[in-house]
This record gives structure tokens, C-alpha cells and sequence, in this order.
């Protein structure tokens, strides 16, 4: 059995992890229903930058993985920050082939 | 300092938490998602105006409230390996109950979406974005299913080991979902 995060850490990020996604939500301009546009960049950097810190989070404090090793930490944030990495790079070069 | 590691004997993997044999399936699903992942971005860079304007059918809101969904049943698994771990088998399987509950309402408005989108004739093969759509969201769905199984199994054959190991399943499935909803709904 390994140190649990604790109820008062759950709570927290909990409480976090529904911040980040409505920010998302907002920064991906969900209210503009007749106005379809492209994000702006720095739309599409918040609600990446959000993202990533979610996944960490989940990481870090619901699977737990701050009780592990800084080997595996880094393997699985590395693995996060690829799947990123590669979603920014499809939405960036898609971006600017349209521009 | 290896009696102070979650599981001994497991050479690289005794340093995670809970069952190590999970953390094999945990990594190799990633490894699977990022790779679709990478295909749906690719072709997304190859044809932008096709996935924006596809991607207009699709509702946000609904996927970002089953975020909220998914995110807070995997608050309640982690209350219920809290709960166990301190004896508390009762308060155990009341979190994973409420946990398979929210489970379920994600699946409930998953459904209502597919519904709505089969409805106004979007289907697999409408065109590559519905492909993709249909098929991350219907892989991923497909976990939260057999999380819904793996957490019910858990239940009743409760033992701390077997909730870590189905918990550490389930938060997997909340991981890929926060991965999945901006790719697939937001960034246009």
C-alpha cells in the first residue's frame, strides 16, 4: 500500500480539474453559437496549457503516481507532453495551411 | 529501501503504485492513444477546412459536461480506495457505486450525442473527421464500459488491492478523455 493522496488533496484537484475544464470551455469560445471562427492562438495555447495541467494532475494525484519513482514520472509526463506536442503541431500546421 | 517500494519483486515496475500489471495495460493504452492521436493530427494538417467544418456539428458543451462527469467519478474511486485502505469497506463501495453511477451518465449522454449525430445523417463514413470522431470516442467508450465492469467486479469482490488496481484502470480512462475532448471538440 503507498501514501495515498488524501482527502484533502483529492478535493482540491477535483476542484481544479472542473476550473481548467470550464476555462477550456470559455477559452474555446463555446458561447459564440452563430459565429463559428477559428480560436485565436492564444485561445488554442490556454486550452492546451489547460489540458496538460489536467493531465498531470490526473497523473500526479488520482493514479497516484507522485508516490513513484522520478523515473516513471517523467516517462508518463514525457508521454503526455508528446501527445501534446503532437495535437499542437496538427492544429498549428493545419492553422497556418489555411492563412 | 526496497521494503519502503509499493511492490517488491517487481524489478522496474515495483516502484509504482498499486498493481504493477496495471501500470503495463495503462502504458500500452497511452502508447495506443497517443499513436491515434498523432493520425488524427496529421490529417487534420492535411485538410483544416474539412475537420473545422465538421467539427462544427458537434456539440462542446456536452463533451465538456461529460468531462465534468468523468472527472468527478474519478474523485469518488479515489474516495473509495481512500475508504479501503482505511477499512471502510461499506463507505468503499458507496464511492464506487456513486462512481459507476456518474460512469453511466457519461454513457447516457454519449449516447444522446451519437443519437443526434446518427439523426442528422453523420455517420463513420460521412467523411475522415466523423471517422476519427466515431472511432476515438467509440474506443474510448468501449473503456468506459469495461471500467463500468472492472469497478463492479471490485465491488464485490472487494479487497484493497483489486479497488487500487480497478481505480488506477478508471483514472486511465478519465486521463484519455481529458486528452480526447480539446482534440476532438475544441481547438478549430
Amino acid at each position: 500500500m503507498t501514501a495515498l493522496p488524501g482527502t484533502r488533496r483529492l478535493l482540491i484537484t477535483w476542484a481544479l480539474l472542473m476550473a481548467l475544464t470550464v476555462v477550456s470551455m470559455v477559452s474555446a469560445r463555446l458561447d459564440q453559437t452563430t459565429d463559428w471562427q477559428a480560436l485565436p492562438l492564444w485561445s488554442a495555447a490556454l486550452v492546451l496549457m489547460a489540458t496538460g495541467f489536467k493531465a498531470h494532475r490526473v497523473l500526479m494525484v488520482y493514479l497516484n503516481l507522485r508516490a513513484a519513482t522520478l523515473v516513471w514520472k517523467g516517462i508518463f509526463i514525457a508521454l503526455t507532453l508528446l501527445t501534446l506536442t503532437l495535437i499542437a503541431a496538427g492544429y498549428l500546421v493545419g492553422r497556418f495551411h489555411i492563412t | 529501501m526496497s521494503r519502503d517500494l509499493p511492490n517488491p519483486g517487481w524489478g522496474p515496475l515495483s516502484a509504482l503504485p498499486g498493481n504493477p500489471l496495471m501500470w503495463v495495460l495503462i502504458l500500452s493504452e497511452m502508447l495506443v492513444f497517443t499513436a491515434f492521436f498523432a493520425l488524427y493530427a496529421a490529417q487534420r494538417a492535411l485538410d483544416p477546412a474539412l475537420f473545422n467544418a465538421s467539427q462544427q456539428q458537434l456539440d462542446p458543451v456536452l463533451g465538456g459536461i461529460n468531462t465534468l462527469v468523468l472527472l468527478t467519478s474519478g474523485l469518488c474511486v479515489a474516495f473509495a480506495v481512500e475508504a479501503i485502505s482505511a477499512k471502510q469497506l461499506r463507505r468503499s463501495r458507496q464511492w464506487l457505486a456513486a462512481a459507476m453511477l456518474l460512469g453511466l451518465a457519461f454513457c447516457v449522454i454519449k449516447s444522446i450525442e451519437y443519437a443526434d449525430k446518427f439523426a442528422a445523417g453523420l455517420m463513420p463514413e460521412t467523411n475522415v473527421f466523423f471517422g476519427f470522431y466515431y472511432g476515438l470516442t467509440a474506443f474510448h467508450f468501449a473503456h468506459v464500459v469495461f471500467g463500468l465492469l472492472l469497478l463492479g467486479l471490485v465491488s464485490w469482490r472487494a479487497s484493497t488491492e483489486n479497488i487500487e488496481t480497478a481505480a488506477a484502470f478508471w483514472h486511465m480512462v478519465d486521463l484519455i478523455w481529458v486528452l480526447l475532448y480539446p482534440l476532438i471538440y475544441l481547438l478549430r
